[in-house]
């Protein structure tokens, strides 16, 4: 979330689009209702009637698969009825009462000029850059004209001195390129009017038959939603796993993004883009970096191209201008708590010591769908599966299991014996043809622990123990050091194959000679390494931590693995105890008077509670909404509400407003249209990988020509014409994703005691299907057998002129489990998704369903 | 301490069913424990009605909307005892099982007073109360809200309340709760929901349980006008006159209960193969021989009640 669950009662609209948030994050609704109650509009977006679309004002129900044709449609909406009719005068007047020009013209990019060769072809569905051979763009072509450059001042007193202190490793320099711009936003090269000339094709008619809306239901949803264009209005939209599961997910976040910025959503109170995340959790986990290529704290891992080494990994991911000019700092005080004293200047702080992602055009993928597949071919023999559960979650999920029996060994790391755990004895499967041995850890839940949790809006808090593990239950931390001391062990003792990157880790997360997760919180909020000898003994502990990610060094003298963690346990008088921490501060007291509760946990980055709140005051500083103030420039300096989101002051000096208000990017305004995608500037219509129509109205691509893992021959792509039923795959509040949690509670298993199908009384008429029906639903790649609930909250679509009927299947049931058990529900989804993230397409395939 | 209510607004209500299972846990209720023996209900309603382990569920009715952007009502309701002032449960009950706690108002159960002649649930217009079986006679005892008394006492909010994300239920003063609740009813009426009403104000002598249902009474399965069966009050005359043995006070109801020919919650069904009186909600033998017959009624009653210890208080 760039904004956070209270936050959600400042807003004027709440637009849920791709998540049904008072059903999934219960917690949402408290927060949405407040808003509601004191007269927001709320709009739901959804293929079915959910228990949020019953809290809202209109309920718009979708196709599954066309967000960006909905928000492309939005944005045509804006342009049409916002921005043209209100240019001219704004520029001659400065008037803004229907649009707020300012945040456009200076915050965001539409005043860029893109390169001359930038182009998209509505009629090949291809931005510039393509390449037929590889099916990959190069992305050249996406990027600005330069109007001046700047090299990096990195003399004694320069902004850069620190490139050159002792100890920072060597590497060139970025050149900053200022871009050409137009503020007048004529030049048919600015970003807007190519944004303007690429969203004219997406009309309401266009739209109403990709989605399968009606047009005043649409008409209104974007009236509704783009009143949050005047200045001092705020609209949010809070979106989950029915935006990202798609083979153009990451495309439909953006898409989201776009709009908030083009109607100046982003960066105020009640705004923002706001990813809801969960219990276990994807927020921290995102955090952590928990993805083959990602590196903790938004930072890219080691590969073996761009970043094969330390020197081209700073060349290539430092950033000319904006707060990412810093990330030398950030990636050698991580390497140096990686590796502690055993990492300096001079092997370049251990950085050859990490493994690197394969990332040559052709190499072997290791992400997520693409690991089944090298189970399949025999490449990966052997598996770590720890908190999760794929013969369960993955899509494809059949295809999974047939892959694990290919292992020679698989540990399952888990707190119940779950469908991966017990993959060999699934209804479908032979356990005398399997020989795969399979090890079972039993994992301690989460109150049987003590650590650190973060929630969707970034609060870092830390939980105590409640209760020892059941039995022989470990927490997993304590697992990963019983194999990693063994492991280290048994490099010393007998030798190996290149046992620097085991042997140099540094490892010594213990308080009074037990693995412990305080000393882990030193090292994700940072210490300084010179001069002090850290002491983790309960007696007498001593470090010395660092306030904040600002002292962090380039030069090997501080250690850090996280970089935007920092100042969530920077307390040295009480190192040890999280009670005195920032991330365990009680203070009720809500100063802001708008609920940012300062002094309620610890916010990362650096306790802010709105990202990007510099967007929340005009150009002289002053705030779009005077009631709801995160900051004020009064003429001589910020007085600040929530923490400062922008250089605020530079050394002692205060410094006045300016444009620079998304300081994370090198040009510090926001991407209408960005070059930082795999697969094309600008969000573009595409039919997901199985797909009920006949043609893509919008270009001539007709799925995205990116799309991931569909050169598969696993996928078993089906037709329309073979299974012409739309399906979509969602869950219910009673449970928890794969149900090893809470199929295991009598009570929840009671209170939802089954998956079912959703559809609508026309199509269950038309099948002679009655409610509670058993029913096949069935494609190439799956079968399950569920009931059926036939309901109004279903209702068949008009796409593109033809009836298109659509169903939703439930998705918590497996066969192992004591209490509940049922059919695979994603033996039926897809393993195809989304380049960019690799997400699969959980969301949107075809179906055919008969009576069982 | 002054009257107090539990409010539910249905309109905050998301209907996760927290409070459902908050209830069961709270109060030590079982579920089934067999693999997949709860049936689903066919619909999100589950279990599908209260019994004798489940004190509250939330309802799910679906209406037909009136507009194309709500095409569908989808209306949440809360189904528990709702805590009359003139709670007929209380009166007819013979055992002092069901008492009206004067101060709070809500009526509390006692389990170990329970006699299992299972009146209360044929007075209550509200269909509440249920009765915990193992099909054995003497282990067929009242189940239903209590408003979480131990709780309560303690000063802290029903389980069911605290267990609310949204704060659709919420509980304190009786008072403050029916004004409350009006000011969100007003609201509603404003903002496209001309049906909304609240309930439990006058009904019963009142309820303590106040409720805001966004749709009107029948949308959200509430009783509109609910009466105490005349029968019920009847009681209040024989139960003054048997005095303390409660035995024939209940021998004295069957005979009413018996005559009450067309009472809708009629639930004991007489077998005349068997010759056994089976409970049409339980299923169980309740009694060998016609309930109609007060002399059997009177020896089943006073062969299950240790006597000295039946109408105590």
């Amino acid at each position: 979330m760039t904004s956070h669950w209270c936050d959600f009662q400042n807003t004027d609209v709440i637009l849920n689009c791709g998540s049904n948030s008072v059903e999934n994050h219960p917690v949402s609704a408290l927060w949405l209702e407040k808003a509601h109650e004191q007269g927001a509009k709320w709009i739901v977006v959804d293929p079915r009637y959910t228990r949020t679309a019953e809290q809202a004002d209109i309920w718009c129900p979708i196709r599954s698969g066309t967000d960006i044709a909905f928000y492309g449609g939005m944005y045509n909406y804006i342009i049409e009825h916002l921005i043209e009719p209100n240019l001219a005068k704004y520029q001659e007047t400065g008037d803004m009462s229907e649009y707020n020009f300012e945040y456009l013209l200076n915050y965001t990019n539409a005043s860029y000029i893109l390169d001359p060769d930038y182009k998209f072809d509505p009629e090949t569905g291809l931005f510039s850059g393509w390449n037929e051979k590889t099916k990959t763009y190069n992305a050249h072509s996406w990027h600005y004209e330069t109007e001046s450059t700047e090299d990096w001042d990195t003399s004694e007193n320069g902004a850069y001195a620190w490139v050159k202190k002792p100890g920072t490793p060597e590497f060139t320099t970025p050149t900053l390129t200022n871009p050409k711009k137009d503020m007048t936003l004529q030049d048919p090269m600015c970003v807007y009017q190519q944004f303007k000339k690429h969203y004219s094709r997406y009309t309401l008619d266009t739209v109403c038959g990709i989605c399968g809306i009606d047009k005043d239901v649409l008409e209104l949803v974007y009236k509704t939603y783009t009143s949050t264009a005047k200045p001092g209005k705020a609209g949010t939209v809070l979106y989950a796993l029915g935006q990202t599961q798609h083979t153009y997910g990451a495309q439909n976040t953006r898409a989201m993004s776009v709009m908030q910025l083009l109607l100046g959503n982003i960066g105020i109170p009640g705004g923002g883009v706001n990813a809801l995340r969960g219990e276990p959790n994807v927020q921290g986990a995102t955090d952590m970096g928990m993805m083959v290529n990602e590196h903790p704290a938004y930072l890219k891992w080691a590969n073996t191209t761009d970043r094969a080494s330390l020197r081209k990994w700073l060349e290539s991911q430092t950033y000319s201008d904006g707060y990412y000019t810093n990330k030398p700092k950030f990636i050698v005080s991580s390497l140096k708590e990686w590796f502690g004293e055993n990492a300096t200047v001079d092997n370049d702080y251990g950085y050859d010591w990490w493994p690197k992602v394969p990332s040559e055009t052709g190499a072997v993928d290791y992400t997520h769908i693409s690991t089944f597949e090298l189970m399949q071919q025999g490449v990966i023999k052997g598996y770590f599966n720890w908190g999760m559960n794929p013969c369960h979650s993955a899509p494809n999920a059949g295809n999974v299991r047939r892959s694990m029996a290919n292992l020679d060994w698989l540990v399952v790391a888990d707190q119940v014996i779950t469908e991966s755990a017990s993959f060999w004895n699934a209804p479908d499967m032979n356990p005398s043809e399997i020989d795969t041995t399979v090890y079972y850890l039993p994992c301690a839940l989460i109150y049987e622990k003590p650590g650190i949790i973060l929630n969707s809006g970034r609060w870092i808090q830390y939980r105590y123990q409640a209760v020892e593990p059941w039995d022989q239950a470990k927490p997993d931390y304590e697992m990963c050091d019983l194999l990693w001391t063994a492991i280290c062990d048994l490099y010393k003792k007998e030798g190996g194959a290149n046992p620097d990157p085991i042997l140099k880790t540094k490892w010594d997360y213990y308080v009074d000679g037990k693995i412990d997760p305080r000393p882990v919180a030193w090292a994700l909020n940072g210490y300084r390494v010179a001069g002090t000898e850290c002491n983790t003994d309960s007696a007498n502990p001593k470090t010395d931590l660092l306030k904040g990610y600002a002292e962090l060094g380039a030069d090997g003298s501080t250690a850090c693995a996280m970089w935007i963690y920092s100042g969530m346990w920077n307390n040295n008088d009480a190192p040890l105890d999280p009670a005195e921490q920032p991330l365990c501060r009680r203070n009720t007291e809500d100063k802001s008077g708008i609920g940012l509760n300062s002094e309620w946990a610890f916010s990362w980055p650096s306790n802010r509670r709105i990202l990007y709140n510099r967007n929340s005051c005009d150009m002289q500083g002053k705030p779009w909404n005077e009631d709801k103030k995160l900051m004020e420039w009064n003429g001589e300096k910020w007085i600040l509400v929530d923490q400062a989101d922008f250089v605020a002051v530079k050394g002692d000096k205060p410094v006045p407003p300016n444009n620079k208000t998304f300081f994370m990017l090198w040009e510090q305004n926001a991407r209408l249209e960005s070059y930082g995608m795999v697969d094309g500037p600008l969000p573009e219509h595409f039919e997901p990988f199985e797909s009920p129509c006949d043609e893509n109205p919008l270009n001539g691509a007709f799925h995205n020509p990116c799309a991931f893992g569909t050169q598969y021959a696993s996928t078993k792509q089906g037709t329309k014409e073979q299974y012409p039923i739309v399906a979509t795959t969602y869950s219910v509040t009673e449970h928890w994703r794969t149900g090893g949690q809470t199929r295991l509670c009598p009570a929840l298993v009671e209170s939802m005691p089954a998956q079912f199908v959703e559809m609508s009384e026309e199509f269950a008429a038309e099948k002679g299907i009655k409610n509670g029906d058993e029913v096949r639903v069935f494609n190439n790649r799956g079968s399950v057998v569920v009931p059926a609930l036939v309901t109004k909250r279903m209702q068949p679509m008009n796409v593109n002129g033809k009836v298109q009927h659509q169903v939703g299947l439930t998705h918590h049931f497996g066969w192992a489990d004591l209490y509940g058990t049922g059919d695979v529900v994603n033996d039926l989804t897809p393993n195809v998704g989304d380049p960019n993230s690799f997400t699969p397409e959980y969301k949107a395939f075809l179906v055919d369903i008969e009576k069982a | 301490m002054t009257e107090k209510a539990i409010y539910f607004d249905s309109s905050k209500c998301t209907a996760c069913k927290g409070c459902q299972v908050a209830c069961k846990t709270w109060n030590n209720l079982p579920s089934p424990l067999g693999t997949n023996e709860t049936k689903w209900s066919g619909t999100h309603q589950n279990p599908a009605d209260l019994n004798g382990d489940t004190r509250l569920i939330i309802t799910f009715n679906e209406l037909e909307g009136d507009s194309k952007i709500k095409p569908v009502k989808w209306a949440f309701g809360r189904r528990a005892c709702q805590h009359c002032t003139d709670a007929p449960c209380a009166s007819v009950c013979p055992g002092g099982a069901l008492v009206r706690n004067e101060e709070t108002g809500f009526v509390e159960v006692y389990q170990d007073k329970c006699v299992g002649c299972q009146y209360c649930h044929s007075v209550c217009p509200f269909d509440v109360p249920r009765y915990e079986s193992n099909g054995l006679l003497d282990k067929t005892v009242i189940d239903k809200c209590t408003g979480c008394a131990d709780r309560v006492a303690h000063g802290m909010a029903p389980a069911c309340v605290s267990a609310c994300q949204p704060n659709a239920l919420q509980f304190g003063d009786r008072d403050e709760m029916i004004a409350k609740g009006k000011e969100k009813v007003a609201w509603l009426h404003e903002n496209g929901y001309p049906d909304a009403c609240l309930y439990g104000e006058r009904e019963m002598g009142g309820l303590h349980v106040i409720q805001v249902l966004k749709y009107g009474i029948d949308a959200h399965d509430q009783v509109q006008d609910p009466q105490a069966p005349a029968t019920a009050q009847l009681t209040q005359i024989i139960k003054p006159v048997t005095g303390a043995i409660s035995g024939l006070t209940v021998a004295g109801l069957a005979v009413m209960f018996g005559l009450a020919i067309g009472y809708k919650r009629d639930k004991l069904a007489y077998n005349p193969e068997t010759e056994d009186t089976v409970s049409v909600i339980t299923g169980d033998v309740v009694q060998h021989g016609d309930p109609q017959d007060d002399k059997t009624v009177m020896e089943h009653i006073t062969e299950n009640l240790p006597i000295g210890k039946k109408g105590d208080k």
